[in-house]
């Protein structure tokens, strides 16, 4: 996979890579010096919002690859992240508290499910592809509903998974370890969207017909993006797991997998930085929107999501690209590289 | 005798009660440019569907270089050595000229399962697809987004994506339609220039173009071959004047 000409070093791609995606490095940077500013602030709870943007962002991030850069509508991808939580969760039951144990086995998984998922569902495209997705995503939920043994409805609560030296009852150590999962993620995928495997697959998105007039198979590019964003997603639902000590199968609910597609659209669509700008957005205003609405309409907070819908309406009527797109509109100094 | 690059064998293809292809045999020999020519509805496009893997013909057989190919997936005939173009322009809308070529020249050399390296910077793969525009001449227009072209330039760039690969047999399904006068004169030439490397099998309705190009004319008619030969041959066939080219035709 790796395939470097004696001139390019790593060093060299990664700082051209930086240069090209400085709206998603900037968002890495300021989520690594975050808990400065809220310890100055002394509002340790600011991190765990933050810690929330970051493993939703991720999760997206994994989305994003096949529903942006391989026009693969899933509507399923809930259950992924509901896998990669109840690893932490079950192997807890079981007494297995290894961290390591858990992300193995909920990538593991995921890519096994996904492989699956994707092998039957990409024959089809366009409303049969979103429901076959759905459909999957409710056999599992249901599925864990009916195991009682792990909480069933109710869920489990969960301890932390134990990563080494790594303590993750540590606030900051937890903060850390998002954070460094999320650099992984970010970097993996700038290298796989700009990869040969990155531009087949967003011609696939552009026309199919034509890369397999190249004599390519596009189911197969569309399975391993697939696959790939599963993995993503159980690698956040893992963190998710460790970060909400608790976990029930409403973390896999078709609304979750809703909620995945709207972060998307709202911060852009095909774009690095876009799903961690739609969690922060989408975070943001699920946190904030309700109160202001208290203050200017008393008594209407509980419906905030009347405001956020058409906010939501008006971002993909006019802001085309989401906040990516605004970005790149009016400051396109930083804004992601056109390669 | 040279082998043929393509060879048809009998083939059937039903539509229900329909026969869409009825028992049609063609060779298409190396550097021929073969027209195929017919009214409409008379089978042109669902014959080369047959060729390119789309369809499934009911009956008979499809040969390239002497391989048997009928079941083949498309993929894998691409990579036996077919390039298309479609009736409808089928280019990446989302990319610059350079990047469709790119993607292409990447196709080509079957190496498109990297993760790593960034593709559209890569030297060497620039360097192959510019190769790959000059053959069509749109070296120039390569910074451009496609969705910026002119019809006649995507036509262009849809020839140099087919070609890209270097296929022993190139399928060109009406390469001319809604361009301009201009335009198509350059189209003509241009395949005037593939054809000596590659065999065409060619479905156009500009006249002008099929008698100047075509180096054998097979004229299909309700999904029977009625007649096969030369421009010249074709122009004084009776059977063909009267069924598609009309009394006063060529």
């Amino acid at each position: 996979m790796i395939e470097l000409s004696n001139k390019t070093t790593f060093a060299k791609l990664m700082v051209n890579a930086i240069k090209a995606n400085q709206l998603l490095w900037l968002l890495l940077a300021l989520f690594a010096l975050f808990p400065a500013v809220s310890y100055i602030f002394d509002q340790p709870f600011w991190n765990d919002v933050a810690m929330r943007i970051m493993i939703l962002g991720m999760a997206a991030m994994g989305l994003n690859l096949a529903l942006g850069y391989g026009g693969m509508v899933s509507f399923g991808h809930a259950a992924f992240i509901g896998v990669g939580a109840y690893c932490v969760g079950i192997c807890g039951y079981y007494g297995i508290t290894s961290g390591w144990i858990h992300l193995l086995l909920s990538i593991t998984l995921c890519a096994g499910l996904g492989l699956i998922i994707g092998f039957l569902s990409l024959r089809t495209s366009g409303i049969y592809f979103i429901m076959i997705t759905l459909a999957f995503a409710q056999m599992l939920f249901f599925l864990f509903v009916s195991l009682e043994t792990f909480g069933g409805d109710d869920g489990m609560s969960i301890d932390r998974s134990e990563f080494t030296i790594i303590n993750l009852y540590e606030p900051l150590q937890l903060y850390i370890l998002v954070w460094l999962a999320l650099l992984i993620v970010a970097t993996s995928l700038m290298f796989i969207v700009h990869s040969r495997f990155g531009v087949t697959l967003r011609g696939i998105k552009s026309n199919e017909s034509r890369i397999e007039a190249m004599g390519l198979t596009p189911l197969h590019f569309k399975i391993v993006a697939y696959v790939i964003s599963a993995i993503i997603c159980g690698i956040a639902g893992t963190l998710f797991a460790s970060w909400q000590e608790y976990v029930s199968p409403d973390i896999m609910h078709w609304s979750r997998s809703g909620e995945l597609m709207i972060i998307i659209v709202l911060g852009g669509l095909g774009t690095l930085a876009g799903p961690l700008l739609g969690a922060i957005a989408f975070l943001l205003l699920e946190e904030f929107l309700p109160g202001l609405l208290h203050t200017l309409v008393p008594n209407y907070a509980e419906n905030w999501m009347i405001v956020f819908g058409p906010l939501l309406v008006a971002v993909v009527l006019f802001g085309r690209g989401g906040i990516a797109g605004l970005i790149d509109k009016y400051a396109p100094k930083i804004s992601e590289g056109k390669n | 005798m040279a082998s043929p690059v393509l060879e048809l064998r009998n083939l059937h293809k039903y539509f229900g009660a329909l026969t869409v292809t009825n028992d049609v045999s063609l060779n298409v020999m190396p550097g021929q440019l073969h027209a195929l020519i017919g009214p409409n509805g008379a089978g042109k496009t669902t014959l080369i569907q047959q060729v390119y893997g789309a369809l499934k013909p009911e009956q008979g057989s499809i040969h390239l270089d002497g391989q048997n190919i009928t079941n083949l997936k498309t993929p894998a005939r691409i990579r036996a050595g077919i390039g298309r173009s479609f009736q409808i322009s089928n280019v990446l809308m989302d990319f610059t000229v350079l990047e469709n070529s790119i993607i292409a020249e990447q196709a080509r050399q079957r190496k498109t399962f990297q993760f790593f390296t960034p593709a559209f910077s890569d030297k060497k793969l620039i360097a192959g697809a510019k190769i790959i525009l000059d053959r069509v001449g749109l070296a120039d227009r390569a910074k451009q987004k496609v969705a910026d072209l002119a019809h006649g330039e995507r036509r262009m760039l849809e020839l140099a994506l087919a070609t890209a690969a270097s296929p022993s047999l190139l399928l060109l399904d009406e390469p001319m339609a809604g361009a301009g006068p201009e335009d198509s004169q350059r189209m003509t030439d241009i395949i005037s220039e593939l054809s000596k490397n590659i065999a065409v099998l060619l479905i156009e309705h500009d006249m002008d173009a099929v008698f100047k190009l075509a180096d054998q004319i097979t004229v299909l008619v309700a999904g029977s071959v009625i007649a096969s030969g030369s421009s010249y041959e074709i122009s004084r066939n009776d059977a063909v004047r009267a069924a598609y080219l009309g009394d006063d035709a060529a």
